[in-house]
């Protein structure tokens, strides 16, 4: 399954790894012995069942969570056992994050959160290069004004810019359209087709047939194993693949 | 960072305005008592006093200075107390933001930086506010010292212009100290944090908190344990500290003991069991709650309890060892050659500087000493100890001197030169006299404006009524048991006027963190009420539910409180019995049932506004996904 090209070209791999919550007869197997790779400059899209790991393999893929067993690869980095600081070095330089609910900080103007992760890296952002992310996102007239004046897709489109603004190697998605009406979503994965189509390697969960429809691969998850793969399938095949897991 | 904490303190100012409010008072008080305890240090009574009345200035003045460092230290420990639980609590509530934070890359320092400059600012505010404040709590305070008699109406405080700097220095150091400990935990928040709805998977019982609980309880039962072999004014100021001890220990395992303490309360219908539901929850919001009114109730119910206590004692002590009928106080001594008095002893007090030691180690104290007739005090104190070598130039010693040294006494400004110590008088729980002198060594000039009080024993078969009318051409004539009622009713008033200044602070901080934690509490917790509501509780039933709530935690609070004074009581026993062998306790019930009173109305009424504020938007906009 693992080839040597793929392995070179990866943007994040994940070898054997496995993630146990609980001891004893209580344990739960979140991620079991998951072999997989993100390919460099695609996007994947992870589905599963709730309660399928799939956030659980996000998040260790993402170094926010330490794994049980196996290693973790980011790009020729193993994040596996690295400490916090490097991984905070990690997070400010070579990976973004998108979640469902937004997670802006509600005292700062949406340009004050785009351009917190360059000040937290000690740089001091010119205004224009701030503003021309957010116009990226399509917020260029919304600059100043702060998360609870905006919409729900104006927030996550607020999310987007802020993870996209330190040019990351790997954007992680924890169901970024979960929280959207169906036309704000449009807009969010819009922006994500066109982020990919630029060569961003985008790794994403969800559990919406259309949302996955959109990346350029479905990864399907059951149990904390992968079960499936999908290239290039419509919506309706996801949804069929999704509900024959759930079988 | 400083920017972040500006916007983080601008979009959270109501959970800060009580941190704000109690650096601003500390600075205020630190600074007030810092130059009155300055200006009566350096105090000299003013010239053409007459030289008795002059050293009786000074000693209300040192008085003075004890009681301003008392409140200088006390205000800076409560201050430091609430704005660590309010930085404390904060954490907690934003252990998503700062997870947030973590998220897009800040590192552990950067976190505590914002949190250290949160501190700062809020200092900053506090000196802003403090320093104004401060001048005019100096006039109210001076006011209060005169008006309480500590210090005369000579006095007036001076200003010192660096006392500017060092207001901003204690405002900023008080934020700071009070923020440390918060910091720490906010640094340890870890990023994936950020993505669970509560930040309730946070552990209560940390290890921090075990420790420094563990810690202060284990420094409450030394203090009892040590407190009974202290001598009497030691063992009384380690009863005292025991509450703070036991207070915060209390407070530390408030978590743990909060649920078992609401569980013993009744919880009926749907609105109890909900209540009692979100207590058990929410440890650590209720602890938070918990703590001031553990620590006002530990503090002026255990402090007023030993000082009550001790007053008791004093009395008993004393009534067992006078042996006399009746008491006349006079100016000078007088003669008592009447018919019908069998004995009397005549005991003229005169303040006095004592010097112990000698060269690099000589120590000068301004004491009261006591001149008597060793023979005729002996009579009327039974049970004082031997006085027999008390004759020519030789004196009796109390407290911190004793018998084989020397010493080197100026009473009311005449110097009697070295003198040797030949007995001890016994201690005493009400401090007692420290020095005894027989009548020969001071000029006679001196002792003729000395208030005397004269302990008579009527020989038996004698006219008591016609023994009185003789002596009251004399003096003031008092039975011997009204006049012991006198004399502690004098001391309480003392006692009582220092407790009113100290506790008052206490209680005005205490206050201050129960209003701000129930404030903090209710903030972030309207989607839980919207919840609720949406559940189908009407808005004054998620009022009535929250109003439920406070109330057990208060409950608990006072019954922690009163446990955390239990330990000062132990020791208040402990002391009584070493000292005058009688173990002594008389509670202040009626002060804790208005304590009790306060507290409740306090935080119901808290209660009420924020849970009302709180309810006020439709529940709908609430729940609503986002921030």
């Amino acid at each position: 399954m693992t080839t040597l090209t793929s392995q070179r070209t990866a943007a994040v791999s994940l070898r054997g790894v496995s993630r146990v919550y609980g001891r004893g007869s209580a344990a739960v197997r979140a991620v079991d012995n998951v072999d997989l790779d993100f390919p460099r400059g695609g996007w994947t899209a992870v589905m599963g069942p709730s309660g399928s790991g799939k956030s659980t393999l996000l998040h260790c893929a993402a170094g926010l969570e330490r794994v049980d067993a196996g290693r973790v690869l980011l790009g020729d980095t193993d994040i596996t056992g690295t400490g916090d600081r490097e991984l905070t070095e990690l997070r400010r330089t070579r990976v973004g994050f998108v979640f469902q609910s937004f997670n802006l900080i509600g005292s700062l103007t949406a340009e004050q959160n785009v351009a917190l992760p360059l000040r937290l890296a000690g740089r001091r952002p010119p205004k224009a290069e701030v503003r021309a992310v957010l116009a990226a996102v399509g917020l260029a007239d919304r600059a100043r004004h702060r998360p609870r004046e905006l919409s729900g897709g104006q927030q996550q489109r607020v999310a987007i810019a802020r993870a996209m603004v330190t040019r990351p190697e790997v954007l992680f998605a924890d169901e970024p359209t979960g929280a959207l009406d169906s036309t704000a979503a449009r807009i969010v994965l819009d922006l994500m087709r066109a982020m990919a189509d630029g060569a961003q390697s985008i790794v994403m969960v969800t559990h919406d047939p259309a949302a996955a429809a959109r990346a350029d691969a479905v990864v399907f998850l059951r149990d904390g194993r992968v079960v499936d793969r999908l290239t290039g399938a419509r919506p309706g095949e996801v949804a069929d693949r999704l509900v024959a897991l759930e079988r | 960072m400083i920017g972040m904490s500006r916007a983080g303190l601008a979009e959270r100012w109501p959970l800060f305005i009580g941190a704000a409010l109690t650096v601003s008072l500390g600075v205020a008080l630190v600074q007030s008592s810092l130059l009155l305890l300055i200006s009566a240090a350096t105090f000299h009574a003013p010239a053409g006093l007459p030289v008795v009345e002059r050293m009786r200035v000074e000693e209300g003045a040192e008085i003075a200075v004890a009681l301003l460092g008392i409140t200088l230290g006390f205000s800076a420990f409560l201050a430091i107390f609430v704005i660590s639980s309010t930085f404390g609590f904060t954490v907690a509530q934003r252990r998503r933001d700062l997870a947030l934070l973590r998220l897009v890359g800040a590192s552990r320092g950067q976190v505590r930086r914002l949190l250290l400059g949160e501190a700062v600012l809020l200092g900053g505010f506090g000196a802003a506010t403090g320093i104004p404040a401060g001048l005019a709590l100096m006039a109210l305070q001076t006011r209060l010292l005169r008006t309480l008699g500590f210090l005369p109406g000579a006095f007036t405080a001076r200003w010192h212009d660096w006392i500017i700097g060092a207001s901003i220095g204690t405002g900023v150091a008080l934020a700071v100290a009070g923020v440390l400990v918060a910091a720490r935990r906010a640094g340890r928040v870890r990023p994936l944090e950020a993505l669970r709805d509560t930040g309730a998977a946070a552990r209560v019982m940390t290890l921090g908190r075990w420790l420094s609980g563990l810690l202060f309880a284990g420094g409450a039962a030394a203090m009892v344990i040590v407190s009974p072999h202290a001598g009497p004014s030691g063992g009384q100021a380690l009863a005292m500290n025991v509450a703070f001890c036991s207070a915060l220990a209390c407070a530390a395992f408030a978590p743990l003991l909060i649920p078992a303490v609401a569980r013993l309360l009744p919880a009926g219908g749907v609105l109890g069991g909900l209540a009692r539901a979100n207590l058990r929850d929410g440890r650590r919001r209720s602890a938070s709650v918990a703590a001031p009114v553990i620590v006002l109730t530990a503090l002026v119910f255990g402090q007023l309890g030993a000082a009550g206590s001790f007053a008791a004692a004093g009395v008993a002590e004393q009534r067992r060892s006078t042996a006399a009928d009746l008491v006349v106080e006079s100016t000078g001594p007088i003669s008592v050659r009447v018919p019908g008095v069998a004995s009397a002893s005549a005991e003229s007090e005169l303040p006095a500087s004592l010097t112990t030691g000698s060269g690099e180690e000589a120590e000068t104290d301004t004491v009261s000493v006591l001149v008597i007739d060793p023979a005729a005090y002996a009579t009327a104190h039974p049970g004082g100890g031997s006085l027999g070598g008390l004759t020519g130039r030789a004196i009796a010693g109390g407290d911190g001197v004793s018998a084989g040294d020397t010493v080197r006494l100026r009473v009311a400004g005449v110097d009697l030169g070295t003198l040797p110590v030949v007995a001890t008088t016994p201690q005493r729980i009400s401090g007692g006299e420290s020095l005894l002198l027989p009548a020969g060594l001071v000029p006679a000039a001196l002792l003729a404006d000395a208030p005397t009080r004269t302990f008579v024993t009527l020989a038996s078969g004698a006219d008591p009524a016609a023994a009185r009318a003789a002596l009251e051409r004399r003096g003031r004539v008092l039975d011997v048991d009204d006049w012991l009622a006198a004399d502690s009713a004098a001391r309480d008033r003392t006692n009582a006027r220092i407790f009113l200044i100290v506790l008052g602070l206490g209680a005005l901080y205490a206050l201050i963190g129960v209003v701000n934690s129930v404030v903090i509490a209710a903030a972030a917790r309207r989607r839980e009420f919207a919840a609720a509501r949406a559940v189908g509780l009407t808005r004054s039933q998620v009022i009535r539910a929250a109003l439920l709530e406070s109330a057990a935690v208060t409950t608990a609070g006072l019954v922690l409180g009163a446990i955390a004074a239990a330990a000062t009581f132990a020791s208040v026993l402990a002391v009584t019995s070493a000292v005058t062998g009688r173990a002594t306790l008389d509670l202040p019930w009626a002060q804790l049932a208005a304590i009790a009173a306060v507290a409740f109305v306090v935080t119901s009424l808290t209660s009420v506004w924020t849970s009302w504020s709180a309810t006020r938007p439709a529940p709908v906009t609430l729940l609503g996904a986002g921030e």
